[in-house]
C-alpha cells in the first residue's frame, strides 16, 4: 500500500475514534443517563432536566474540547516546525504566561470575574506576547527560531512573575484564577467558542499555507532559500497561526500542558517528516487526546471532576519522559 | 546654729533629686497599671496567659477579627478579610474593621514592628497551628497573646474572644437572642422540621465554571446542629461534602430533596457566585424551585453569634415563605 493511501487510511481510523469519543462524551459524564434520554435529547428535544443535561453542558462541552483540541494539537506541531525543537510547545512562545497575565489583570484591575470576560483579554495577552517575542527574535538577518524560544522563555518568565505577584496581592483575583489556570472545558458554553472559531479557522488555513515552506525550512535555513522558501514570510505566517490557536485555546481553556508537546510527536512517528501530514494528523489527534482525558477526568474522581488540563499533565508527563530518554528523539 | 552656704545648696540639691525620684517613680507605676495587679489568666490553646483585665488596644489576627467586631469590639490592628465578608457586616461594623490599621493579607506576613507602633495590650489570634508557632515568640513579646486553634467551635471561640476581649455583656445579649431565634423556628416549624429533606447548596467565586457544592459546613452546620433540619453530611471521618465540586449536570440530583436553600445577599438576590446556577434550565426545572420550595437564605458567617443571629432571622423569613402544604 501506497505512504499517502496507508496515511489517508490512517486518518479515516483517527476520525473514526474521534467520532466514538465525541458520542462516548455526549453520552457519559457525572451523571448517569440513560442512552436513550441521550438520543431524544438531540433529536427530539425536550425540557426535561436530563435533556437539558445533554443539550446545556455535554454538547458544548465536547464542542469545546473539540475546538480547543485542534487548537493546541496544531499549535504545538507548528510551534516545533517552527523552532526544529521537538520538545517545544505553546507554552515556549510565552503565550500562556501572556494569556495567563492578562487574565489574572482582568481579575485584579476590571474586576472580570467569569469565562466569556476571560475571553478577549486572553486572547489579547497572547496576541500582544507573541509580537514581542517575534520582535524581539529578528535580527538584522532575520527571524531566529533560538532567539524566539529564548525571548519567549523570558518573556513567559517575567509575566508569570507578575502575574504570581499580582495574584498574591489580590486574594479574591487568585481565587477566580485558581480555577482557570488548572485548565478546563467544563462549563465552557458555546458563546465562548463561536467569537474565537473563526480566528481557529484561519490559523488552519495559514498553518496548511506554511507547511511546505516549512518542510523545506527542516533542512536548514541555507537549503530552504535554495528550494525556494521564503524565510521570513513563512515564520509570520506561522507565527499568527500559532498566536491565533493558543491564544484562542488559552482563552477558553485556560492553560492546557502537554497537548501541543505530545501530539505532533505522535503524527511524526506514524506520518513521517511531512508537515502536511503531521498537522493533518495533529488536527485529528489532539481532539482524540483532549476527549479522552476529559471523558476519564469525569469518571475518575466521581461525583466530582478532575480538570482536563490536570489529566493532560499526568499523561504528558511519562511520555515527556520516554520521549527525553529515547535515544533519537523523532527528528523535524 | 547656721548651716555653711555650700552645705545648704548641697542639702537642696538633695532634696530636689528625692523629690523628682519620688515623682518618677510615682508616674511609672501609674503608665504600667497592669503592673499593680489587674490582670486576670485566661485559658487559651497556648495556655493560661494574663492578659489586662480590660484591655484597650486589641490587635485581632486571623479569624479573630470577625467575632471581636461582631461583640462590639473596635481592634487597633487586623488581618485582612475576604472582601465578599466584609460586605456582609452592618456599615458599623464595615467602618470598624475599616478604620483598624490592617497588618497583612495572612496572618504568617504580619509585619512585627507595625503591630508593635500599635502598642496593643492584647492580641487574640485564631491561625492554623503550624503558623502560630513560627510567630508566637514574636507576638508574646509585643503583648499578651491568646491563641485559639481552627478546630475551636464557633461558640466556644465566641465566649473566649469575648472573655478575653472583655466584651461578655454584648455576648450575653446575643446568646439569648440566639437561643430565642433557635427555639422558635423550632416550635413554630416543628412538623415541617420532621418530614422534610433539606438540602443545602453553595457556590464560591473560587469554584470552576459550570460547578457547585453541596453545603454541609457553614451556616449549614447551624440549620442542622442548631435548628434541626435534615440536611445532608459526610460521614463520620470523610471530607465535608462542599469540598466536593459538583458539574451542574448533577443538579438534576437535587429533585431528591423537599426544600433546596441557596445564598442570597442582604437585599435577598442570588450571590453573585451562585447566580450562574439560578440561570440555568435545570435549576429552572427543579420540581422544588417550580413549586416554590428553593429558597434564599442570607449567611453572613457562621463564626460569631451575631452572624449567626441575621442567618437564622434569614431561615426564618424564609421558612415562612413556603407555600402551605397541600
Amino acid at each position: 500500500m501506497s505512504g499517502p493511501r496507508r496515511r489517508a487510511l490512517g486518518l479515516g481510523a483517527g476520525l473514526l475514534v474521534l467520532l466514538i469519543l465525541v458520542v462516548t462524551s455526549i453520552a457519559v459524564g457525572s451523571t448517569a443517563i440513560p442512552l436513550s434520554v441521550v438520543w431524544d435529547a438531540l433529536t427530539h428535544p425536550s425540557a426535561t432536566i436530563d435533556e437539558y443535561a445533554i443539550r446545556d453542558y455535554r454538547v458544548p462541552r465536547t464542542i469545546v474540547g473539540l475546538v480547543v483540541g485542534v487548537a493546541l494539537g496544531l499549535s504545538g506541531a507548528l510551534i516545533q516546525a517552527l523552532t526544529r525543537n521537538p520538545l517545544a510547545d505553546p507554552g515556549i512562545l510565552g503565550v500562556h504566561a501572556g494569556a495567563s497575565f492578562a487574565v489574572t489583570a482582568a481579575v485584579g484591575f476590571f474586576g472580570v470575574r467569569d469565562v466569556q470576560g476571560f475571553l478577549w483579554f486572553g486572547f489579547a495577552g497572547a496576541l500582544v506576547v507573541t509580537l514581542m517575542v517575534l520582535a524581539l527574535g529578528s535580527t538584522r538577518q532575520g527571524s531566529s527560531p533560538v532567539v524566539m524560544v529564548l525571548a519567549g522563555v523570558c518573556v513567559g518568565a517575567v509575566l508569570g512573575g507578575a502575574r504570581e505577584a499580582l495574584q498574591l496581592t489580590d486574594p479574591d483575583a487568585f481565587d477566580v484564577i485558581r480555577a482557570w489556570n488548572a485548565g478546563s472545558i467544563a462549563g465552557r458554553s458555546l458563546d465562548v467558542v463561536g467569537p474565537i472559531l473563526p480566528f481557529v479557522v484561519i490559523a488552519v488555513v495559514l498553518a496548511f499555507v506554511a507547511a511546505r515552506p516549512l518542510n523545506a525550512m527542516a533542512l536548514g535555513d541555507d537549503l530552504a532559500v535554495a528550494q525556494g522558501a521564503r524565510l521570513t514570510r513563512t515564520r509570520i505566517l506561522a507565527i499568527l497561526a500559532i498566536t491565533l490557536l493558543a491564544g484562542g485555546a488559552t482563552a477558553i481553556a485556560g492553560p492546557i500542558g502537554f497537548v501541543g508537546l505530545m501530539v505532533p510527536h505522535v503524527a511524526r512517528w506514524i506520518v513521517g517528516p511531512d508537515q502536511r501530514w503531521i498537522f493533518a494528523y495533529s488536527i485529528l489527534l489532539a481532539p482524540v487526546l483532549l476527549l479522552a482525558s476529559d471523558i476519564l477526568g469525569r469518571l475518575v474522581l466521581h461525583p466530582g471532576e478532575v480538570p482536563v488540563g490536570i489529566v493532560t499533565a499526568f499523561l504528558g508527563a511519562p511520555v515527556l519522559i520516554a520521549l527525553v530518554r529515547r535515544a533519537k528523539v523523532s527528528g523535524l | 546654729m547656721t548651716l555653711p552656704s555650700r552645705t545648704r545648696r548641697g542639702a537642696a540639691l538633695a532634696v530636689a533629686l528625692l523629690g523628682a525620684s519620688l515623682a518618677l517613680t510615682a508616674c511609672s507605676a501609674g503608665d504600667t497599671g497592669t503592673a499593680t495587679g489587674e490582670t486576670r489568666t485566661v485559658q487559651a490553646d497556648n495556655g493560661s496567659v494574663e492578659i489586662p483585665a480590660a484591655p484597650q488596644r486589641v490587635a485581632t489576627i486571623g479569624n479573630t477579627t470577625l467575632p471581636f467586631i461582631d461583640l462590639g469590639g473596635s481592634p487597633v490592628g487586623v488581618t485582612a478579610e475576604a472582601d465578599s465578608d466584609i460586605e456582609r457586616l452592618s456599615a458599623d461594623q464595615q467602618e470598624t474593621y475599616r478604620s483598624a490599621t490592617l497588618l497583612a493579607a495572612s496572618a504568617d506576613e504580619v509585619d512585627m514592628e507595625q503591630l508593635a507602633a500599635l502598642e496593643p495590650d492584647l492580641i487574640l489570634v485564631q491561625i492554623p497551628d503550624a503558623e502560630f508557632e513560627s510567630i508566637e515568640d514574636e507576638l508574646e513579646a509585643i503583648a499578651p497573646t491568646v491563641f485559639f486553634g481552627l478546630d475551636t467551635e464557633w461558640k466556644a471561640l465566641a465566649d473566649a474572644v469575648a472573655d478575653a476581649g472583655n466584651t461578655t455583656d454584648a455576648l450575653s445579649a446575643q446568646k439569648a437572642e440566639f437561643e430565642g431565634l433557635v427555639t422558635g423556628i423550632q416550635e413554630e416549624y416543628a412538623d415541617l422540621i420532621a418530614n422534610t429533606t433539606f438540602v443545602d447548596v453553595i457556590r464560591w467565586s473560587s469554584s470552576d465554571p459550570g460547578t457547585f457544592a453541596i453545603a454541609d459546613i457553614g451556616c449549614s452546620e447551624i440549620g442542622r446542629d442548631e435548628v434541626g433540619l435534615n440536611l445532608p453530611e459526610a460521614e463520620e471521618g470523610a471530607d465535608p461534602l462542599a469540598w466536593t465540586a459538583l458539574s451542574f449536570e448533577q443538579l438534576g440530583e437535587l429533585s431528591g430533596y423537599d426544600v433546596i436553600t441557596y445564598p442570597v445577599d442582604a437585599a435577598g438576590e442570588p450571590t453573585e457566585p451562585f447566580a450562574p446556577v439560578v440561570e440555568t434550565n435545570t435549576w429552572q426545572s427543579l420540581p422544588a424551585v417550580t413549586s416554590g420550595h428553593a429558597l434564599g437564605v442570607f449567611c453572613p458567617g457562621n463564626n460569631s453569634y451575631g452572624a449567626v443571629i441575621q442567618y437564622l432571622e434569614s431561615l426564618q423569613d424564609a421558612l415562612a415563605s413556603l407555600p402551605a402544604a397541600g
